[in-house]
């Protein structure tokens, strides 16, 4: 069983390429968009069965963002000996806001 | 205990089991050499001093790379998984080859570099500052943890370097942070080789430490 911290590297890897790659499927998917058709396409990624995904991205986007901004801070050259404590507070603060989140989507 | 051992003949790498009867007090390479005594004696290990100083005894147990000479066999879960490091290319067994190690090792200049003569004055503070890092036993440890260690200079030869920059009596200071401008941005910091290194020392630090020392820079 890997360690927490290979855990967390390799996440913020696969979180990213897949970043990535929805980035580049929406920034191709919008230039195929022609005027005044945005809003019945947009409507379909707005659907109930597309749900599931949508918070799936949440949650990728998430750790991916939160677990970036602890390695900017160790990579800073702070709190090194701390690094335990954030890596339980990235989890943490990931899950948190994640249920933030996907309540106020749901509701 | 049950001990699952990765074997390597040269040709082919494979599983094999041995049952150790293990006592309180034994340690993993005291089992190794139970095994290598009695049960298989191809089995082929390094080891040396035995008191975690010279580093030999470096192996991956149940994942984790750690010295067999200071691991309690009675504390690890069973059957004990022993493989060798990874990012070392394994010449026999758990014997892998430190040749690249070494040579890693080499660039980053681990000697004192020194400019004038004459006798050079340290005091314990100045002592301090650096020797932690004096007591890194160049086990592979930290290599073996680092995700990115194979395709980069990896955390010993930094620990190193940093060992002889904060060492007063050095004057080579700026050509290391030049040599390792070009090999520390690897790092991810997984702090992995922190959480291995069996003498404490904190590899993850020096590297975010050197980094920072090298941007202040401008050559």
């Amino acid at each position: 069983m890997p360690s927490l911290n290979t855990i967390a590297f390799y996440l913020h890897r696969i979180t990213g390429v897949i970043l990535a790659i929805y980035l580049c499927m929406h920034l191709c998917f919008l230039t195929t968009v022609k005027t005044g058709q945005y809003s019945s396409l947009i409507k379909v990624t707005l659907s109930k069965q597309f749900l599931p995904f949508d918070l799936l991205l949440f949650l990728i986007g998430i750790y991916h963002g939160v677990n970036g901004i602890r390695l900017i801070i160790h990579e800073f050259g702070l709190l090194y000996r701390y690094r335990r404590v954030l890596l339980y507070s990235t989890f943490i603060i990931t899950a948190v806001l994640w249920i933030i989140v996907a309540l106020e989507v749901i509701m | 205990m049950r001990f699952r051992i990765r074997r390597f003949d040269g040709e082919k790498s494979y599983w094999q089991e041995f049952d150790v009867p293990v006592k309180r007090g034994m340690t993993v390479l005291e089992c190794l050499f139970y095994i290598k005594e009695n049960l298989d004696p191809t089995l082929s290990f390094r080891a040396s001093c035995r008191m975690g100083v010279c580093g030999s005894c470096a192996v991956r147990i149940n994942g984790k790379p750690m010295l067999a000479c200071e691991t309690q066999a009675f504390r690890l879960k069973e059957p004990v998984k022993i493989e060798p490091l990874k990012n070392f290319n394994v010449i026999r067994d758990l014997v892998t080859d430190f040749e690249g190690f070494f040579k890693k090792h080499e660039i980053v200049k681990p000697y004192l570099i020194r400019r004038s003569e004459g006798e050079i004055r340290q005091t314990p503070e100045e002592l301090k500052r650096y020797y932690i890092y004096t007591l890194c036993i160049k086990c592979g440890a930290c290599m073996s943890a680092c995700p990115v260690a194979k395709n980069c200079l990896g955390p010993m030869p930094v620990v190193s370097a940093y060992r002889f920059n904060e060492d007063s009596r050095d004057e080579g200071k700026e050509e290391r942070l030049k040599i390792l401008s070009d090999h520390i941005w690897h790092c991810h910091f997984v702090a992995e080789c922190s959480e291995v290194c069996p003498k404490g020392i904190e590899p993850a630090e020096v590297i975010q430490k050197l980094r920072l020392e090298v941007l202040r820079r401008r050559w």
